[in-house]
C-alpha cells in the first residue's frame, strides 16, 4: 500500500539520483587526469582537485536526502505517518536535484575533464580550469536550492 | 608608470645592471620608437651630433663632475625640446640615438654607431650550464631522503657568504659533474634491466622447450621456433604438412590467447616447402639470436642478472643521495646562474656606442628616486616622459595593506588596463564575506585562520603564495564572523558531543539567526548583498563614465537602472504593507524603464534607434539572473551547516558514554576534513565567480600587461645588501 512515507523516501531516493551525474562525471574527469599524469606524475595532487569538483552533486543529492530523513524522522528511529500529499510534496522536493544534479554532474565532469587538459599544459591556468567546471556547478546549487526551499516550506 | 631614458658610460655598465637587477622596480623595454619621425635628419649631421657635439661633451661631462654634466645636459635638452617641439623627444642625446634607429638603414655602413647590445652566444652557454644544474637538482630530488618542506621559502644569504660560495664554484661544479655522472650510469642500467626484462618475458613461453637455443640445425634437419596467430586450426596444419613429399613435425611449446608457440622440425632438403606451408598460416619465425643453451638455464641466468643490475641501481641511488648534503650549494649556483643569464640577457635591450650605453624602460612614478640614485651613483644621465598615446603601458597595482592580499583574485582573473580602475580595494571585503557566508562555520574558520596564521609565521612566503595565504586568513576571520552569526560551530558538534559525553543538554544560541530555520530569510539577505555588491560595480562604472567626460552615459545607462531597479523592489515588496511606497516604486521602475527604452538607442541610426532602447530594456534579464546568483550564498552555506549535522548525527549514532565519544572524535575527524575540504574549494570557487561574473561584468576594464621589472629572479636563496639593509 503507499502511504505518505513510502513516497517520501521515494523522494529522498530520486534526490539521491544525482550521484549518478557526479559518478560519470568524476569517471570522466579521472580518465583525463591519468592521461595529464602518465607526462607528469608530480602533478597528481592538482589533477585530484579538479576531478573532485563535479563530485558536488552526489553530495548535494545525499544531503537532499538526508534533509528528508531527518524530515520524516527517520533517524529517531520512529517514523512519522504522513498522508499522501504530503509524502507527495515530500516526493516532489528530491525532483529539482536528482534531475539537475544528473545532467550537470555529466556536463561538469567534461568542463572538468578539459580543466585537465588546460592543466597539462598549462600549470599556472589551474584554476582557471576549476572555475570554468565551476560554472556548471551554479545549475546544481540553484536545483539544491530549489529543493531545500520546497522541502522546508511544505 | 614613467617612460625613463638613460644613458652612460659603458664602464659602468654590468655594475649598473647588477644595482638595477637588486633594486628590481625597472622593466627595461626595446626602445620604442614611433613610426612617424618629426624629421628626417640628414645621416652626416647625426654622425657630426654624436661624433663630436653631443658625446664628446657628454663624456667630457661625465667624466668630470657628474651633477655639473646633469644641468648642462638637461639645459641642451630642455633646449632641443622646445626646438623641434617633437612629443618623442626626451633628451638630447636620446632623440638622436632614436633617429638613429629611425634611419637604421642609412646608417649600416657608418660602422658602430648605435647597435644592439648582447652577446647571445654567452647566454646560451650559460643556459647550458643552467641545464646541467638544473638535471643534477632533479636527481638529486629523486633520490634524496631528505623531506620536501610544505613550502619553498628562500634562503637569505648576505654577500661575504656569496663571495664564499662563489670561491667555491669548482668545487660546486664537481659535484654537479659527479651527480651527472652517476645520473647517467643509473640511465644505462635502467637500460639494460628493460632490455634484460623484455628478453625474460619474451623467454617465458618457451619456457618447456629444452633444446638449446643455438642449435638450429643437424646434419639432415633445420630446426624453426616461431609463432602461429591462434585462430589457426592445427590440425588442418599438420594434415598438410603430411601430403608433403618428406616428413616434418610440428611441437606445439605453448599457447596463449594471441598466439600458439611452435617449434617445427623439418628435412633440409623439404625446407621451402614446409616453411611456405607454415607462412601460409601466418607463420611467424622467432630466431633466437644471441642465445645459448637451454631456456630456463637463460631465464635463471637473466633473473640474476637482472637482480644484480637492481643491486647496483640502489648502490648508485645510494651514492647520488649522498650528495644530498650539496644541494643547497647546487640551488645556490643554480640561481647564481640564472641571475648571471638574466644579466646578459638584458644587454640584448640597450644599445651601445663605441662608450657609452643607452636603454629605455618603465618605473613606477613613486618608486622613481630609487631608481635616480642609482643611476646616479654612476653619473648616468637620464630623462622621463609619460606614456604616450598608443603606448603599451605595464600595469602594477597597489592597494591599502588590508586588500594585497585579494590582488591574487585579480591577478588571476586579468591585469586591468592601464587606463581602467583596480577593483581590489572595492571587492575584498564582499570576496571575504561571501566566501563567510557559503562557508558559514565558526569551527572550520578558526581552523582556516589558525592554519594560514602560523604558515605566514613560520614560513617566510613570497609573492602570489604569500598573497593567497594571506587572503585565505581573512577569508577564515570572515568566516569565524559568520559562522557564530549562524550558531555553527562544526555544525552541531558541541551540543552533540555534550550529549553524547554527559548526557546534558548543551545549547549554543546563533547571534543572528540559524538559516536552516528560515532559509527565505536568508536567502533575501543574500539577494539584498548581491543588489549591493552589484550596484558597487555600476556606480564604479558610472565613475569612470563621469571621468572621463561622458556624464550623460552615466546618468542613461547607469542611474536608470538604479531608478528602475530600486522602484521595481519597492513595488514588489512593498506592495501590501505599504502602499504609497508601493506606488512610488512602480513610478519609479516606470520612469527607468522609459529613459532606458529612449536613450538605449542613441548612439544608433534610422531603426537601430527604435531596437536599442528595447535591447537595453532587455538587459533587465540579464540583471535578474545576476541578483538571483547570489542565492548560491544560501545554499552552499546551507550545505556546509546540513553536512557537518550529518558526520555529528552519525558520529553519535553508539548512543552515550566515553566509547562512543571516542567513535564520535573519529568520525568527526574523518568527516569533518572531508566536509572542510569540499566546502573552502567550492568557497573560494564561487566566491570568485561572484567576482569574475557579476562584479566585474559591470564595469572592470582588462587586458593589461602586468609590470614585469628586471629583477633576479631567484629561486632558491635572497640575497642581502648590507648597503640598503636587507630586502626592498
Amino acid at each position: 500500500m503507499i502511504t505518505g512515507n513510502v513516497l517520501a523516501l521515494f523522494g529522498a531516493a530520486i534526490a539521491s539520483l544525482a550521484g549518478i551525474g557526479s559518478a560519470i562525471g568524476v569517471g570522466i574527469a579521472g580518465q583525463a587526469a591519468a592521461g595529464v599524469l602518465a607526462e607528469d606524475p608530480k602533478k597528481f595532487g592538482r589533477t585530484l582537485i579538479i576531478q573532485a569538483v563535479p563530485g558536488t552533486q552526489g553530495i548535494y543529492g545525499l544531503l537532499m536526502a538526508f534533509l528528508i530523513f531527518i524530515k520524516v524522522g527517520l533517524f529517531g528511529g520512529q517514523m512519522q505517518d504522513l498522508d499522501v500529499t504530503t509524502g507527495l510534496l515530500i516526493m516532489v522536493s528530491g525532483l529539482p536535484i536528482g534531475l539537475i544534479g544528473l545532467w550537470s554532474g555529466i556536463a561538469q565532469g567534461k568542463t572538468a575533464a578539459s580543466g585537465v587538459m588546460l592543466m597539462g599544459k598549462r600549470p599556472d591556468q589551474f584554476i582557471k580550469g576549476i572555475i570554468y567546471a565551476a560554472m556548471v556547478e551554479t545549475y546544481a546549487i540553484f536545483a539544491l536550492l530549489l529543493s531545500i526551499l520546497i522541502l522546508f516550506n511544505i | 608608470m614613467e617612460k625613463l631614458a638613460v644613458i652612460g658610460l659603458s664602464n659602468n655598465k654590468d655594475k649598473l645592471i647588477s644595482d638595477l637587477a637588486d633594486l628590481g622596480v625597472v622593466e627595461i623595454t626595446e626602445r620604442f620608437v614611433q613610426e612617424e619621425q618629426g624629421e628626417k635628419k640628414d645621416p652626416e649631421e647625426i654622425d657630426t651630433n654624436i661624433g663630436t657635439k653631443d658625446s664628446e661633451n657628454f663624456k667630457e661631462n661625465l667624466g668630470g663632475d657628474s651633477g655639473y654634466a646633469h644641468d648642462t645636459l638637461a639645459a641642451d635638452s630642455e633646449n632641443d625640446r622646445l626646438a623641434s617641439d617633437n612629443p618623442k623627444v626626451i633628451g638630447g642625446e636620446i632623440t638622436n640615438e632614436n633617429s638613429v634607429a629611425g634611419n637604421v638603414k642609412t646608417l649600416e655602413n657608418q660602422g658602430e654607431l648605435d647597435r644592439a647590445d648582447g652577446d647571445a652566444d654567452y647566454v646560451t652557454t650559460i643556459e647550458g650550464e643552467m641545464s646541467r644544474t638544473e638535471t643534477a637538482l632533479e636527481t638529486l630530488k629523486r633520490y634524496s631522503k631528505e623531506k620536501e618542506p610544505l613550502f619553498i621559502t628562500k634562503r637569505i644569504i648576505t654577500n661575504e657568504k656569496l663571495k664564499a660560495l662563489l670561491d667555491r664554484r669548482a668545487e660546486i661544479e664537481g659535484y654537479i659533474s659527479s651527480i651527472l655522472r652517476l645520473n647517467f650510469r643509473l640511465h644505462m642500467v635502467d637500460d639494460k634491466i628493460n632490455k634484460m626484462n623484455s628478453d625474460i618475458a619474451a623467454l617465458r613461453p618457451w619456457m618447456v622447450y629444452d633444446a638449446p637455443l643455438d642449435l638450429s640445425e643437424t646434419e639432415h634437419t633445420n630446426i624453426e621456433l616461431g609463432v602461429l596467430p591462434s585462430t589457426v586450426n592445427l590440425d588442418n596444419l599438420v594434415e598438410k604438412l603430411n601430403t608433403l613429399d618428406l616428413p616434418s613435425h610440428v611441437s606445439v611449446i605453448n599457447s596463449d590467447r594471441e598466439l600458439i608457440y611452435i617449434a617445427a622440425v623439418m628435412m633440409k632438403a623439404g625446407q621451402e616447402d614446409v616453411l611456405g606451408t607454415l607462412k601460409q598460416h601466418g607463420f611467424t619465425p622467432l630466431p633466437f639470436q644471441g642465445f645459448e643453451g637451454r631456456v630456463s638455464d637463460n631465464l635463471d641466468d637473466l633473473s640474476k642478472k637482472v637482480d644484480d643490475q637492481r643491486a647496483l641501481r640502489a648502490e648508485l641511488e645510494e651514492e647520488v643521495a649522498g650528495f644530498g648534503k650539496t644541494r643547497r650549494d647546487i640551488e645556490f649556483l643554480f640561481d647564481y646562474l640564472t641571475m648571471e643569464r638574466d644579466r646578459e640577457r638584458i644587454k640584448s635591450k640597450m644599445r651601445v656606442t663605441r662608450r657609452t650605453f643607452n636603454f629605455e624602460g618603465w618605473v613606477p612614478s613613486h618608486l622613481k628616486d630609487r631608481v635616480e640614485k642609482v643611476l646616479e651613483r654612476y653619473g648616468c644621465y637620464y630623462e622621463y616622459r609619460n606614456p604616450l598615446e598608443g603606448e603599451e603601458v605595464p600595469v602594477m597595482i597597489e592597494n591599502p595593506a588590508f586588500a594585497t592580499p585579494f590582488e591574487a583574485i585579480t591577478q588571476m582573473y586579468s591585469m586591468p588596463d592601464y587606463k581602467g580602475l583596480d577593483p581590489t580595494k572595492w571587492f575584498s571585503i564582499f570576496y571575504a564575506m561571501f566566501f563567510g557566508i557559503m562557508l558559514s562555520d565558526a569551527g572550520y574558520g578558526l581552523i582556516i585562520t589558525i592554519a594560514t596564521f602560523v604558515a605566514l609565521k613560520k614560513f617566510e612566503l613570497e609573492g602570489m603564495t604569500k598573497k593567497m595565504v594571506k587572503m585565505f586568513m581573512y577569508c577564515g576571520i570572515a568566516t569565524v564572523f559568520w559562522g557564530a552569526m549562524f550558531g555553527g560551530w562544526f555544525g552541531d558538534l558541541i551540543p552533540v558531543a555534550a550529549d553524547v559525553l554527559f548526557g546534558k543538554k548543551v545549547e549554543i544560541k546563533p547571534i543572528w539567526f540559524n538559516p536552516i530555520d528560515d532559509p527565505t530569510r536568508l536567502l533575501v539577505w543574500s539577494l539584498g548583498f548581491g543588489i549591493v555588491h552589484i550596484f558597487l560595480g555600476m556606480a564604479l562604472n558610472a565613475y569612470m563614465l563621469i571621468k572621463r567626460g561622458h556624464f550623460w552615459d552615466a546618468v542613461f545607462d547607469v542611474f536608470s537602472w538604479y531608478i528602475l531597479i530600486i522602484g521595481a523592489i519597492m513595488y514588489g515588496a512593498l506592495g501590501s504593507s505599504m502602499p504609497d511606497l508601493s506606488k512610488i516604486g512602480m513610478y519609479m521602475a516606470i520612469l527607468g524603464a522609459a529613459v532606458l527604452l529612449l536613450t538605449g538607442g542613441r548612439k544608433n541610426r534610422g531603426i537601430g534607434k527604435v531596437t536599442g532602447g528595447l535591447g537595453a530594456l532587455y538587459g533587465i534579464t540579464g540583471y535578474v539572473s545576476d541578483i538571483l546568483s547570489y542565492s548560491r550564498l544560501l545554499a552552499l552555506g546551507l550545505a556546509t551547516g546540513v553536512i557537518a549535522t550529518v558526520v555529528n548525527t552519525m558520529g553519535s549514532l553508539g548512543g552515550r558514554g566515553i566509547v562512543s565519544f571516542i567513535v564520535l572524535v573519529i568520525v568527526g575527524i574523518i568527516g569533518h576534513s572531508f566536509n572542510m575540504a569540499i566546502n573552502i574549494l567550492g568557497a573560494f570557487v564561487h566566491s570568485s565567480r561572484l567576482q569574475y561574473i557579476e562584479f566585474f561584468g559591470k564595469f572592470y576594464e582588462d587586458g593589461g600587461e602586468e609590470f614585469d621589472p628586471f629583477r633576479n629572479e631567484t629561486q632558491y636563496i635572497k640575497i642581502l645588501k648590507e648597503s640598503d639593509g636587507g630586502e626592498k
